[in-house]
């Protein structure tokens, strides 16, 4: 296995690609008595066209496919449940759907190879009955309904649809309840065998492992597959413009929520893996500068109570979208806007601050080492990673290499005043 | 071993848990009092106004630029309902000086800060700033009305409220807006000052800290040695002392802005034995706590009514919560399915398996426990508030003893208390 070490974190990731495509990554941890693994495939809630390997035809699914799909993993042709039986041997199994990835995962602290052969048992035999889909489309519609009421979920979503004129982002990732109505098991099989080949997958786990060992454990669970062609999906044409600039939508709550939107171009997907990671890093330190904790706008805007707490701040991006998003709430959102356009401006005139920059970068720096502590959060970042074409040490290796200079320049790329969005979730009457 | 208690003074703890496994080092201070309702909104308010200010760094932009030279240690403030306890929470979290990029003493400079946070705060004339004081009620006051916010939480805590009305547990761990109004920078000076004087202080360490003594460097810290020694008054959070009477079950409805019903219904335990508690948590997994529960098998997946469908058990209380999501119009058809597992439990209708894999459930849970050092902190916290110190081992081993028998005994002296709806408005 190839060996990639890491001397700042201490920690070291072997990684193998095996004859059938999949990409293993094994990091691991002395002493920690959780076992962590995920399996991923490449195929979230944007996937949604797609030219199947070995057809001319394109395929077009309904929304909220990938989410379904993974609910209805876990069924077995026996009648019994893949989730039941790792509960029983006293293993925490679960599942998440994203926009570009499908992950089954489990912790355990015993019971390890037992609920290895269960986890991969059932992601290499699906069974889907016209039954069992019809009786998931009540459980899902009550998650659907779930993010309905929670008003962070709808904030977010109509920020997307502010930003994005085609991309699938700019949907619900479980789908809505009439998309879901559509699904039959037919569509979950298509998918299946398009998607959960293990060229198209990728396993990675953290805890007190060998990784040689289980890496031969690996290999003789896995199902002998055909090779596979490759995988045509389709994405409409997203131009670089937003759709429009402000959303407002009435629910309860105490105090009007805002997502601040800022669509960043797509020449990501033309960057090598350490420019991506060097942009990632000084748009994280531009976001800390502008209006994180110790900035004066946070300042400001605190003291004259138009934010009531830190904002939470975050760049987003996949093979196919990125922007920033800066989530907070407030009794005037807009004006939050203007005076972050000012600070933007301000900023972009002036020199960039060295003294706060080398504090925000060190800030950033120790961020990074935490999530090396826990393995369930190691397993999450480098699967979301790997589907983004990134190494996750790739940010503790390059992040000397950002300096003020290529800061200013990010700055005045990305910060665009025009790409900027607002959706706020006001206060109802009633 | 590697977790070590020393009392500094009558009623003041040190807690020192040494272990190499974590990149950070994790410090936290707990002031614990009894709950009542004269009380619970001012110690909300103290965590918000220390947090503004200390007398060396006076303002939180300071405290903010001293954290980020500390490679973005992280500072976290708050209250937390404990039993019939009302607990403020101060923690501070650094990288371990072993991972950081350049040599330095980390761990000193933070136990410090976190101490000059809790204990030297700002102050003006003898009282606290007034500009924070007057800021940091709005804060509250936003966190009292933000409950709505989050409809599930809501339920849950109205359910609470409902079940303990009038009495400590039953109170909103922030308080009361018409409590806010009457608290200004001078009084609110004096509660803080005789929080100081009363309450039960536990003061936690965790990670490594080379040839450091950082108990030393508490034990010696000017703020620890002004401190006086205390009457612990805490409220020794145990269930034997929650004897439960049979009450008729009340049901409440509410409407609000909501597309998906929560339904909570609360349920008492009216059984006490020593060690039950261990035979109430087996209880609580086989009826909803895990994915093989009655809960989740026959309210999720065999009657597809809801995402959500599960139980908490409140140790402290003898209580256990039924939480589930469910639309509107099946709410009749949720509570009957959620009532006969209940039946289903009284009339021992649960297998040995289900022990078993409950068992196996509550241990994995035990054991990594001490992979994350906050939830290592928070056990160990729940073990000093109980009065007894068990250790992991110990505990496992009183999970595996548990009998069918006594869980039988449990199920027969389940009933519920309360049945809480929040449904759209018509």
């Amino acid at each position: 296995m190839q060996i990639i070490e890491n001397s700042k974190v201490k920690e070291k990731l072997y990684v193998e690609k095996l004859e059938n495509g999949l990409t293993v990554m094994i990091m691991p941890k002395a002493n920690i008595q959780k076992k962590y693994m995920i399996w991923a495939t490449n195929f979230g809630s944007i996937d949604n066209r797609f030219i199947a390997p070995n057809e001319k035809e394109e395929t077009s699914i309904p929304d909220g496919v990938a989410h379904f799909l993974e609910h209805k993993m876990f069924e077995q042709p026996n009648g019994t449940n893949s989730l039941d039986t790792l509960t029983a041997l006293g293993v925490n199994a679960n599942a998440y759907t994203t926009t570009d990835h499908t992950s089954y995962l489990f912790e355990c602290t015993d019971n390890f190879i037992p609920a290895l052969d269960e986890l991969m048992d059932y992601v290499q035999n699906p069974y889907f009955t016209d039954e069992n889909v019809e009786k998931e489309k009540g459980i899902i519609g009550q998650e659907i309904k779930m993010y309905d009421d929670y008003p962070q979920w709808a904030v977010y979503m109509n920020a997307m649809r502010n930003m994005y004129k085609n991309n699938p982002i700019k949907i619900d990732i479980a789908g809505t309840i009439e998309s879901i109505s559509k699904i039959d098991k037919e569509v979950l099989y298509k998918c299946y065998n398009t998607f959960y080949h293990p060229s198209n997958m990728v396993m990675c786990f953290a805890g007190d492992f060998e990784p040689e060992k289980l890496l031969e454990e690996v290999k003789k669970r896995l199902k002998s597959t055909e090779k596979h062609g490759e995988i045509k999906r389709i994405y409409p044409e997203e131009p670089g413009e937003i759709v429009k600039k402000e959303s407002v939508q009435k629910m309860e709550v105490s105090m009007p929520i805002f997502v601040i939107g800022i669509k960043d171009s797509l020449d990501n997907k033309n960057c090598n893996n350490d420019s991506i990671i060097k942009k990632h890093i000084a748009i994280e330190i531009l976001l800390n500068m502008l209006i994180g904790k110790s900035s004066k706008l946070y300042k400001d805007l605190y003291e004259s109570e138009l934010i009531t707490g830190e904002p939470y701040l975050e760049y987003e991006f996949s093979k196919q979208y990125a922007h920033i998003a800066i989530t907070g709430q407030s009794n005037n959102p807009k004006q939050v806007l203007e005076k972050l356009q000012e600070e933007i401006k301000k900023m972009k005139s002036n020199e960039i601050d060295l003294e706060h920059f080398k504090r925000i970068k060190n800030m950033i720096y120790g961020n990074y080492v935490k999530e090396y502590d826990d393995v369930a959060e190691i397993c999450r970042m480098f699967v979301a990673d790997y589907m983004k074409g990134i190494n996750s040490f790739g940010y503790i290796e390059n992040y000397k290499q950002v300096t003020p200079e290529y800061t200013k320049q990010v700055l005045n790329e990305v910060f665009n005043e025009e790409k900027t969005v607002i959706s706020i979730i006001e206060k109802c009457t009633n | 071993m590697p977790y070590k208690i020393q009392e500094v003074k009558r009623g003041i703890k040190t807690h020192m848990i040494e272990t190499n496994k974590f990149k950070t080092n994790l410090f936290a201070i707990f002031l614990s009092v009894p709950l009542n309702r004269e009380s619970v909104t001012q110690n909300a308010l103290i965590p918000a106004v220390l947090r503004r200010g200390t007398a060396n760094l006076k303002t939180q932009e300071e405290i903010s630029i001293a954290l980020e030279n500390m490679y973005g240690a992280t500072l976290d403030c708050g209250v937390e309902k404990t039993g019939d306890n009302q607990t403020l929470k101060f923690y501070l979290e650094t990288l371990n000086d072993t991972f950081l990029p350049e040599q330095e003493n980390l761990s000193k400079k933070a136990i410090e800060l976190l101490l000059d946070v809790v204990f030297n705060p700002l102050t003006e004339n003898r009282n606290f700033k007034k500009e924070y004081v007057d800021s940091e009620k709005k804060t509250i006051k936003r966190l009292i009305e933000g409950k709505i916010d989050n409809k599930d939480m809501y339920a849950y805590n109205r359910c609470i409220e409902e079940m303990y009305k009038n009495k400590p547990y039953g109170l909103y761990k922030y308080g009361y807006i018409e409590d806010l109004d009457k608290l200004d920078e001078k009084n609110l000076y004096e509660d803080y000052k005789k929080l100081l004087n009363e309450a039960k202080i536990d003061i936690f360490v965790s990670g490594n800290f080379g040839n450091d003594d950082i108990i030393d460097v508490i034990n010696e810290n000017i703020n620890i040695v002004n401190l006086k020694p205390r009457e612990d008054k805490h409220i020794i959070n145990t269930e034997e002392k929650e004897k439960k009477e049979k009450v008729e079950v009340q049901t409440i409805q509410e409407p609000k802005d909501v597309t998906q019903g929560k339904l909570v219904i609360g349920l008492d335990i009216d059984f006490y034995e020593p060690d039950s508690k261990y035979a109430m948590c087996l209880y609580n997994v086989i009826l909803g706590e895990s994915a093989t529960s009655k809960m989740f098998q026959n309210v999720r997946e065999k009657a597809g009514l809801a995402y959500s469908a599960r139980s908490t058990y409140v140790r402290q209380k003898n209580n256990i919560f039924i939480r589930a999501g469910i639309e509107i119009s099946n709410y009749e058809k949720a509570v009957n399915i959620i009532k006969e597992q209940l039946e289903d439990m009284k009339n021992g209708k649960f297998t040995e398996e289900d022990i078993e894999n409950a068992k196996k459930y509550m241990v994995a849970g035990i054991k990594t426990v001490q992979d994350e050092q906050d939830s290592e902190i928070t056990y160990y916290m729940g073990q000093e508030l109980s009065g007894k110190l068990i250790y992991f081992e110990d505990y496992i081993n009183k999970i595996n003893d548990v009998t069918r028998e006594q869980i039988d005994q449990i199920a027969k002296n389940i009933n519920i208390n309360t049945i809480y709806f929040l449904k759209n408005n018509e």
